[in-house]
């Protein structure tokens, strides 16, 4: 094993860069060092102008995603010693969003759309305190718990070419938000959900690439959220279609 | 200071850049062959409208080579289908308490157990229906 390791970044810096370019960075080679920590190297002793983004080191925060070799996974969380074979590795910003400077995506769109979907719990009437809390067994718990462990990183996002094509789709994250809550116990809100979930930015953009789920670094499998979104989408439409032929309103 | 994101544009190549587009392309594409097999055996069932000398015609000319490739490609393409979708299946059915794998594996076993009955139907019913004669 070589002593050092050449890190391709691709750099764009707004009003210089007409697009990303690379620049070669040879950081030091450890087998516990990150590709976070070696971002930080860079920063410290190579070149202070490095744009990226980080918090936590050991993710949790969701805020370190980048391209690494053309693959979209978290920074602090993928390790040096896995290239170090090559004695390379290329970065570049998370795609399917803009650039914001270096390694830094404008993932605004994302967060628009976790929005959309109401990601909190909804109660049509609210209890008062005296009355308690709200209580959930083990197994109400187990039925969204893998759908919470999301943390936003928007790697899924990186990874889905619908919403790369086009970013009006809310994507895997916003939508298996939508059904962490529909599954919830103690929410009211899934037929306020499901308007965003049967339009057209909605489950049906998804064509089942499942690229999203191999990403994820919280095994929430968002694939399989979005795909049961689609069987939700279905049932409703066909009680939608019950309730018409009765001569009610759909909903 | 002003912001000014850059926008890299989605190319026409961009499955091509990484092994999973490329395994979903694959098995995108296995609608094509099938398609094209649906088209075949519907043209089968016009001929044998036609009287049996059509019918005999159209199958002789499927005894080509082109179209025994075809048929074998047909086949591939019709397994890699339904290996593929079963694989997803577990993400689309989610019964509380059978795991995904078990439900996956009910789904390779009916699929082959389904596959072989036909098969076998196929088999049985031909020389009853007198064969290519
Ligand atoms: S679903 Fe997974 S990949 Fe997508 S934002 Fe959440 S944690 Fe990240
Ligand atoms: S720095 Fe928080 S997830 Fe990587």
């Amino acid at each position: 094993m070589s002593d050092s390791i050449a890190i391709y970044v691709a750099r764009y810096r707004p009003g210089q860069d007409e697009a990303p370019t690379e620049q070669r960075y040879d950081v030091p080679l450890s087998t516990d060092l990150s590709v976070l920590e070696a971002l930080n190297y860079i920063k410290d002793e190579l070149d202070p102008t490095l744009a990226y983004r980080w918090s936590c080191r050991m993710a949790i925060c969701g805020s370190c995603g980048v391209m690494i070799d053309g693959e979209p996974r978290l920074g602090c969380k993928t390790f040096l010693r896995e290239f170090a074979d090559r004695g390379e590795l290329h970065l570049r910003a998370l795609d399917n969003f803009p650039v914001e400077r270096d390694l830094i995506a404008d993932v605004e769109r994302f967060m628009d759309h976790l929005e959309t979907v109401k990601p909190w719990t909804v109660h049509n009437s609210e209890r008062p305190v005296s009355e308690g809390e709200y209580r959930q067994t083990p197994a109400e718990l187990e039925r969204y718990q893998q759908f919470s462990q999301c943390i936003n990183c928007g790697l899924c996002y990186a990874a889905c070419p619908q919403f790369g094509r086009d970013d009006s789709f809310l994507g895997p994250a916003a939508l298996t938000l939508a059904l962490r809550y529909n599954l919830d116990s103690r929410d009211d809100g899934s037929a306020g959900r499901m308007a965003a979930l049967n339009a057209d930015e909605g489950v049906w953009r998804c064509t089942f690439v499942g690229y999203c789920s191999e990403v994820c670094p919280k095994d929430v499998d968002p694939a399989q959220a979005v795909n049961r979104g689609k069987v939700a989408s279905t049932i409703n439409y066909g009680l939608n279609l019950l309730r018409l032929a009765r001569g009610e309103h759909d909903t | 200071m002003t912001r000014k994101p850059y926008r890299a544009p989605q190319r026409w190549s961009w499955w091509l850049k990484n092994p999973a587009y490329r395994r979903y392309l694959l098995r995108e594409a296995t609608a094509l062959p099938l398609f094209i097999y649906a088209l075949v055996l519907v043209t089968g069932l016009y001929r044998y409208t036609q009287g049996q000398l059509a019918f005999t015609r159209w199958l002789e000319a499927l005894q080509a080579p082109g179209w025994l490739v075809f048929h074998a490609v047909a086949v591939a393409a019709c397994v890699l289908h339904a290996a593929t979708w079963i694989e997803l299946v577990p993400k689309l059915l989610v019964v509380p308490g059978i795991s995904g794998r078990s439900i996956k594996r009910g789904h390779q076993v009916a699929a082959l157990i389904g596959s072989a009955l036909v098969l076998g139907a196929a088999l049985v019913s031909w020389p009853l229906a007198g064969g290519a004669s």
